[in-house]
């Protein structure tokens, strides 16, 4: 084996220790364990939303219509959550939305983390004018209400699709992560390892990209199911005061149509599902995220009582 | 002498970020599909009125002039004729303004007030029932959708119970009466307030709980508990004097930093209830294409929220003596 590959090997199994190491603690927690077994069933939702229109075209969550149904009813055995006003099944679009919220949330996550990371090493790691230039522009960032902000974009520009909406939340959630990551950059900065790094001549490039990186990346991850969570907050607003993408289905949307067509007194069948998915997918990362927060923390883990 | 060095520092940096803001909404009004002209004047406008108001918002001259126009225009007040009302949107504004101002600060305080409370109780009992309930509804109120929140509150109490009206924020038979005392007004709009404000709270406060309860956590932990402790001090003196107002200072960063989320929460809960607010007529210009409107509307929520950020940042260097400008 080459002394690189050896290298490559050595690092992938620190990698490994650190995430059994990690999951020996969240393992502990029943908050933890609770945010993972409601994130299993909402995969499980979003990969069986291939299901239902395959037995029949009238589960399709958008196009099908049940040919016998023009209007809203309850559950039944056709219709497990019943349908919606134009007698659609509510059930596969449920599941659609799923799909819909892991796509929206995991896609505009990963991106505002990205954009996030890069600004607050950046930020960090050179310091000087580069550093105020880029906190000032995120604290405009920070103070504009993203939803808002998309709203205001569909007034000029029209109909959105899910993926500027994606762009959008991500552009404009980057702020939390970078300030985070830049602390984070700047107690690294000093320490011993990296000097010594500098000293036998790495240049800022490999410095960076090999030796800080690496030690922000557990916190990117843990900020990213936070931003998970208001992303998908924010897409369901969105969709809900009917500026969604009109070709999707998703839970805000769902429960925009109870809304606007006047079934919010008549069909609790139909209000109460989608919000309720929306609400625990939201819990569920949050709860996620907390237990990680707990593992990559220390100080957080043996917290003594507060009475003496 | 130094705080208000601060506060002068700070309203120039602010000053500076919403002229930045002003700035870019500009330029992306010109970058849009589409004739910039149509959107700022009514394309249903009597042609010789729409020439007046196209000279006035300087619409007719080069781009960099019409920036110029832009500018003075705002600060002057003048920002367009709204296409559905067909009023001067600085009215519009001005009397929806204090309604949303009403609805959020209350619901804000109340939330901050009662999160505080709470958030002390839960750090106190920590590992207890109590705790964990608290911290149980802090985290569920915090990941509702808001939404549907509201929709659930309304089924309930305004449909099913009927305690409290679904929408609005007056009675007309109460306000087009001439006889009704300003009192009785005051208690018609509180009646309709109830909902909103528990829909805005319930989102809010649990951030404030849970903020709370890990800083009090952190602050018991402080050598001068442990100095209290050793003198003898009872609990509930340490917990309420030495403890409490030292762990609140996070709390109001929160309100700062949650501010654009609570917001969010506002223009939706405006909706729901039609609480004739900034945030929906936000929504509502967009729906219908109401480009003067959507943009006064926006420019105004952008400049509330940067200067709730700038009182957020006044009060901490008040209450806080460690810090110093």
């Amino acid at each position: 084996m080459s002394p690189d590959g050896r290298h490559r090997s050595l690092r992938r199994r620190r990698w490994l220790e650190r995430f059994l190491d990690g999951w020996a603690i969240y393992r502990r927690n029943p908050l933890g364990w609770i945010g993972l077994g409601l994130l299993a069933l909402f995969a499980l939702m979003a990969a069986a939303s291939f299901v239902p229109p395959l037995i029949d075209p009238m589960y399709h969550p958008m196009a099908g219509v049940d040919p016998e149904i023009t209007s809203s009813m309850g559950p039944s055995l056709r219709h497990w959550l019943g349908t919606d006003f134009m007698g659609r099944d509510i059930f596969s679009q449920l599941l659609a939305g799923a799909r819909v919220a892991f796509l929206v949330g995991i896609s505009a996550a990963f991106m505002s983390v990205a954009v996030g990371t890069a600004v607050g090493i950046t930020s960090g790691y050179l310091g000087g004018l580069a550093d105020t230039l880029l906190m000032r522009l995120a604290d405009m960032v920070m103070v504009m209400p993203a939803l808002l902000v998309v709203l205001i974009l569909a007034a000029l520009f029209g109909q959105l699709n899910i993926w500027t909406v994606v762009l959008i939340i991500a552009l404009f959630r980057w702020p939390g992560v970078a300030r985070v990551i830049r602390a984070q950059t700047l107690t690294l900065k000093h320490r011993p390892f990296i000097e010594a790094v500098r000293v036998a001549g790495a240049s800022h490039r490999r410095i960076l990209l090999r030796h800080i990186l690496p030690n922000v990346l557990p916190l990117s991850f843990l900020y990213m199911t936070f931003r998970v969570t208001s992303a998908i907050m924010i897409e369901a607003g969105l969709a809900f005061l009917g500026f969604g993408d009109s070709t999707t289905v998703s839970w805000g949307m769902m429960l925009q149509w109870v809304w606007k067509t006047g079934h919010m007194f008549k069909a609790p069948y139909w209000l109460l599902p989608p919000g309720l998915c929306i609400s625990l997918i939201t819990l569920a990362f949050y709860l996620l995220g907390q237990a990680m927060e707990e593992v990559l923390d220390p100080r957080l883990r043996k917290e003594e009582g507060g009475v003496g | 002498m130094g705080l208000w060095r601060y506060a002068a520092r700070r309203l120039v940096q602010i000053a500076g970020l919403f002229y930045v803001i002003l700035t870019v909404l500009f330029i992306v009004f010109r970058l849009a599909p589409g004739d910039p002209v149509e959107r700022m004047v009514d394309p249903s406008m009597d042609p010789e009125d729409a020439e007046v108001l196209m000279a006035q918002l300087g619409l007719d001259r080069p781009v960099g002039v019409q920036y110029l126009y832009y500018l003075k225009n705002f600060v002057s007040g003048d920002m367009g004729i709204s296409f559905h009302y067909g009023e001067p949107v600085a009215e519009i504004i001005a009397d929806r303004l204090p309604n949303t101002v009403l609805l959020f600060t209350s619901s804000t305080i109340l939330a901050a007030v009662v999160g505080v409370l709470l958030g002390k109780r839960a750090s106190w009992s920590k590992g207890r029932s109590t705790d964990t309930v608290l911290t149980f509804s802090a985290l569920a109120t915090h990941t509702v959708f808001l939404p549907w929140l509201a929709l659930l509150l309304i089924w309930l109490f305004a449909y099913r119970l009927g305690w409290f009206p679904i929408t609005g924020m007056v009675s007309e038979d109460v306000w087009l009466d001439p006889g009704a005392t300003w009192w009785t007004r005051a208690v018609d709009v509180a009646h309709h307030m109830v909902l909103p404000l528990a829909s805005l709270f319930l989102i809010q406060f649990g951030t404030f709980l849970l903020v709370m309860r890990s800083s009090m956590l952190e602050t018991l932990k402080e050598d001068y508990i442990l100095t209290a402790r050793a003198k003898g001090l009872p609990e509930r003196v340490i917990r309420n004097h030495h403890a409490a107002p030292n762990a609140a200072l996070p709390v109001l960063t929160t309100i700062g930093l949650s501010l654009a989320f609570s917001i969010n929460g506002g223009a939706i809960t405006e909706t729901v209830f039609t609480w004739p607010g900034i945030g929906r007529e936000l929504v509502l210009a967009v729906s219908q294409n109401d480009y003067p409107l959507a943009q006064a509307s926006f420019l105004l929520i952008a400049a509330v929220v940067l200067l709730a950020n700038l009182v957020v940042d006044l009060l901490y260097a008040v209450l806080d003596p460690r810090i110093r400008y």
